[in-house]
């Protein structure tokens, strides 16, 4: 009879369990809700709708509500579900659903660590769809419910009126009116596909909450989180066509059937309705089938609206506590409106307490929605939750829980947070070393006190880790304290340098994972030479160099710098060099651990290995992003590890990689090529090896095969050539045979880009400054003017070669901050909700820190003005490589006059 | 007016003598300067080349002291008083200009105008 059972595919699902029922049309709900229903996709949800459908088909006990047996409910259940439709297409959240699972699966996204020092990308972890995938198998709900089905009969649903019944509590249901959680499942990955399964309250009406989610039954089948989804569903802020009735959770249809009677006194308190109630049902139940009717007309129950979930949250029953949380999860997937919604309404903080509750059901959905709140463009949920303590109860629950989906959940919760740069300290402070304990160096396999017969273990590549070493990168990007505090935690850099030998070792290099520790690295190791405890007494001593062989040549300002030290450097690495040769490196005398790990020579063999094998774009800028910081700085293990490079047969790797399509690559290559070549050798190789790809990178518009870079990448390019054929004639003449003067002057006189304009010129300049290659270029038909362009007006050049002020920390060192902070904001935190995408919320923004180097040297102070480049040279963090060059020059201080 | 380093520079110049003011404790000239090897030169809008380090006049007060004598804007200053002028910091400059024992200054000067002058003479 019901018409509405059309809807109830499902009940034909249903049929099964219910015998009663009638064969449902499968003619999908997705009726009038239409739209909605539809989505089912979930026809297992129509299952379970279904079942609710035969509800009503239920004969009527001799109260008038539909008796409880196993059937029954289902009879109940088609009301309700009828009901469901009817109520409100909106309701029916179905759709959503679906995608909410899958949201909430993912939302790993990462955060991009990326901050300057490497620039990150913000990249979404997806792993969630992964996962996804079998939450929508759990959708099939349907299935799940028909075993629910046969608790609820148990239970003694029916009296309670008031009673959400959450089918779980079957027990106690006691006349309680307990809110109708709405699927509180956690599912929180599954949030979209059960609940949506059918919004339409069961149609009680009164307390039409519909039963609360059955703790039990949800905790033992995902689907029940879906289930109860579909309760909750009804989305409060469909509006709830019924009068108010307590919402309906679909899942609750199931149990609703049973519950119909209780519903109706039920939980829906506040909006229960006494003729909703279960009379009203009964009426329903008893005329005719409720279905469409009741439904259209009377939903008798509706979704709880987000107040009534907030407030549910703080409900002395335990299951509604958590069918909140879940519903809640569900209700903020992807949808910012709701999450900032919660935030007003001071959810957050109830769902940071609720991470200390004893119970695991309890926490875990806590967490889920906390997670999928994190999530987001929006910060200022981020904000609400350090605010009420959140990162350290996050802290705490790591540490006392054991259950994985729990741990997963907080970690990606904290790599949502992480992406917000304001948050980064903070969770340093509360959780790094707990995060390294529980998380990284278990996962990793690094042992503290290896036990020398074992073999060394291998990583795990969980989600856990995933996730916290995605929050770590993030973190690692907040600048020098940051990294500080990063590199004296006991046994973080051994951890993931164990994990990474590890990867390297099982050929899987193109992980997240071993994304994110690269990341890490690369920000560790960015000026490093500058900031870890003992670095000055390996400084060498460039300055002075530098300022005896500064004087003699303008070079750009940031060369100026590194020109001065470099050419210093280059003799004196020269001479290091053969001396390293046979020099050993500083007596240790016990192994290297800690921090001090960042800069042996061994771990460029790791670095090479992995840019050798990994394929992944963002691990490759990565590791070339840690050389880069390595070789940077005028220290002796800087020099080591420029050796080392050549040594381990790193430079062909290196100019192998300049082909790469990748923008990003091509220009941490080109940097780390650059400050690799600030060894004399190294030059001398690179200038042979490397001209030809580096000019091959450079755009052309005749060549039609020339790449279409970015124009940092470019400017990086250039600057590097730039360094390469500086005190090196041999270099520049083999620049000169790569046909790369073409390309130069047409960059240095046509290109839009300022930048390259002046890096270009300036490496004309240089070339021309060798006056034994006049000839040369004159043969080939340039003169002058092609080289000396009134444009490209030396950066500033360092001035008197006293500035050896210069800060390294340019260019040619690794300032790359990119490297380093890339990490790190850029990521987005991983969010549940989001999709394999996950979009990420907080992008790194850390890239684009600038670090300015105030090397100011001393020069005269009053001439700042004139002077910028060389002391002031703005770091660009951002993802590009800074090249110090081109943005010395930008910034133009004023021109100083006096008066006389 | 681009040098080549290695190469003496050429240039053609006018000689002016600058009688300081004598203002209160100070002598002034009436002009400003700017450049010197340790500014940008990229900065300076009267050079031609714009990796000429050297002092350029960039003002010059009405009615003073240098503008009687003939000094014009954009000058680039050679010389002064038989000093270099194209390889000095901007602080030098300023010194040399304003010794306070010297009251009278002799610059060597030249312009683009003066070099175009010169050549269209030449070819006439």
């Amino acid at each position: 009879m019901m018409q509405e059972p059309q809807e109830m595919v499902e009940e034909t699902v249903t049929v099964e369990e219910d015998p009663g029922t009638p064969t449902s049309h499968v003619s999908i709900v997705t009726s009038e809700d239409g739209t909605t229903r539809r989505t089912e996709t979930k026809v297992t949800k129509m299952v379970k709708t279904v079942t609710t459908r035969t509800v009503r088909q239920v004969p009527l006990g001799p109260d008038g509500l539909p008796s409880m047996d196993g059937s029954s409910p289902m009879g109940s259940y088609t009301d309700s579900i009828d009901r469901r439709y009817m109520k409100n297409g909106e309701r029916y959240i179905t759709p959503q659903a679906s995608s909410t699972l899958t949201r909430s699966y993912n939302s790993y996204n990462d955060s991009y660590p990326d901050s300057h020092e490497g620039q990150y990308r913000p990249y979404i972890g997806h792993d969630g769809y992964g996962d996804l995938a079998d939450n929508y198998g759990s959708l099939s709900r349907g299935v799940n419910y028909r075993p629910r089905y046969a608790y609820v009969p148990g239970n003694s649903y029916r009296p309670e009126d008031g009673s959400f019944t959450l089918p779980s509590r079957r027990d106690n249901y006691g006349p309680i009116a307990q809110p109708q959680v709405p699927v509180g499942s956690n599912v929180d990955l599954n949030r979209s596909q059960p609940e949506r399964f059918q919004p339409e309250p069961y149609g009680l009406e009164d307390d039409n909450r519909s039963l609360g989610v059955d703790d039990e039954g949800y905790e033992l089948d995902p689907d029940y989180s879906t289930v109860n989804r579909r309760t909750s569903a009804g989305v409060p802020e469909r509006g709830r066509p019924h009068k108010g009735r307590g919402y309906d959770d679909p899942i609750e249809t199931e149990m609703v059937e049973e519950r119909i009677p209780y519903l109706h006194g039920g939980y829906a308190a506040p909006l229960a309705q006494p003729e909703r109630g279960s009379m009203a049902s009964i009426d329903r139940l008893g005329k005719r089938s409720p279905s469409i009717d009741s439904i259209r007309k009377d939903p008798r129950w509706r979704d709880p609206d987000l107040p009534e979930v907030i407030a549910m949250l703080s409900h002395p029953i335990d299951p509604v506590k958590s069918n909140a949380a879940a519903y809640l999860q569900h209700l903020c997937y992807e949808n910012d409106k709701i999450k900032k919604d919660v935030r007003h309404l001071k959810g957050i903080p109830i769902l940071v307490g609720l991470l200390d509750h004893p119970k695991p059901e309890v926490h875990r959905k806590a967490c889920g929605a906390l997670r999928n709140i994190s999530y987001g463009k929006d910060n200022e949920n981020k904000v609400a939750i350090k605010n009420c303590d959140g990162i350290p109860a996050l802290i705490r629950l790591l540490r006392k829980t054991n259950d994985m989906e729990v741990r997963e959940l907080i970690t990606g919760t904290l790599w949502n947070l992480s992406s917000y740069e304001p948050l980064k300290m903070v969770i340093i402070n509360h959780g790094l070393q707990t995060l390294t304990n529980e998380v990284i160096i278990p996962h990793s396999g690094w042992e503290s006190e290896p036990n020398e017969d074992s073999k060394p273990r291998d990583a795990e590549w969980t989600t856990v880790f995933k996730n916290t070493s995605g929050c770590l990168r993030n973190v690692s990007s907040d600048g020098a304290e940051a990294r500080r505090r990063l590199r004296e935690c006991d046994g973080l850099v051994d951890a993931l340098l164990h994990a990474l030998q590890s990867a390297v070792g099982k050929k899987d290099t193109d992980n997240k994972s071993v994304e994110n520790c690269v990341c890490i690295m690369r920000n560790l190791s960015y000026h490093v030479h500058k900031e870890v405890p003992g670095a000055d007494k390996y400084q060498e001593l460039d300055a002075s160099q530098t300022m005896s062989t500064g004087g003699s040549q303008k070079k750009k300002k940031d060369d100026a710098g590194c020109f001065g030290g470099k050419k210093a450097k280059g003799k004196k690495n020269g001479d290091l060099d053969r001396n390293f040769d046979t020099l050993d490196l500083p007596k240790r005398s016990e192994t290297a651990k800690g921090f001090e790990l960042l800069y042996q020579p061994d771990v460029v063999r790791l670095y090479l290995s992995i840019l050798t094998e990994s394929q992944n774009f963002n691990t490759l800028e990565a590791a070339a992003g840690a050389l880069q910081n390595l070789s940077a700085g005028n220290w002796t293990w800087s020099t080591y590890i420029r050796a080392t490079v050549r040594k381990e047969r790193g430079l062909p790797v290196l100019v192998e990689l300049l082909q790469s399509d990748s923008d990003k690559v091509v220009r941490a290559v080109s940097i780390a090529l650059r400050n690799l070549s600030m060894d004399r050798r190294n030059k001398d190789l690179i200038g042979s090896y490397a001209m030809g790809e580096l000019v091959r990178n450079l755009p052309s518009r005749q060549q039609r095969s020339s790449k279409n870079l970015e124009e940092d990448t470019v400017v990086a390019v250039l600057n590097t050539i730039h360094e390469i054929i500086t005190d090196s004639s041999e270099n520049a003449r083999s620049l000169i045979q790569t046909q790369g003067i073409q390309k130069l002057v047409a960059i240095s006189k046509s290109s839009q880009s300022p930048r390259e304009t002046k890096a270009a010129s300036h490496v004309l300049q240089m070339i021309w400054s060798y006056k034994e290659l006049r000839n040369a270029l004159q043969k080939d038909g340039w003169n002058k003017s092609h080289f000396q362009s009134v444009s490209a007006a030396p950066k500033g050049s360092k001035g008197t070669a006293g500035r050896s002020g210069y800060d390294d920390s340019t260019l040619p060192l690794v300032d790359k901050s990119q490297d380093n902070e890339k990490s790190g904001s850029r990521d987005m935190i991983p969010m549940d909700e989001l999709g394999p995408d996950g979009y990420s919320t907080i992008d790194h923004r850390d890239k684009e820190r600038k670090y300015k180097t105030s090397d100011n040297t001393g020069d005269a102070s009053e001439k700042e003005p004139l002077k910028n480049d060389t002391n002031r040279k703005n770091i660009n963090r951002s993802n590009r490589a800074s090249v110090n060059l081109v943005d010395a020059r930008d910034i133009k201080p004023q021109p100083v006059d006096s008066w006389v | 007016m681009s040098y080549v380093p290695g190469q003496p520079v050429t240039a053609v110049v006018q000689r002016i003598e600058i009688h300081k003011l004598r203002q209160g404790d100070n002598l002034i000239l009436g002009f400003s300067i700017g450049g010197g090897i340790d500014q940008d030169p990229a900065q300076n809008p009267f050079s031609e080349d714009k990796t000429d380090k050297g002092i350029y006049v960039t003002r010059v007060t009405e009615g003073g002291p240098a503008e009687v004598a003939g000094l014009q804007i954009g000058d680039k200053i050679m010389q002064v008083n038989g000093w270099d002028m194209t390889m000095v910091t901007h602080d030098q400059a300023r010194k040399r200009l304003t010794k306070r024992n010297e009251e009278v200054v002799r610059l060597l000067v030249t312009r683009q105008s003066l070099q175009k002058a010169v050549q269209q003479s030449m070819m006439s």
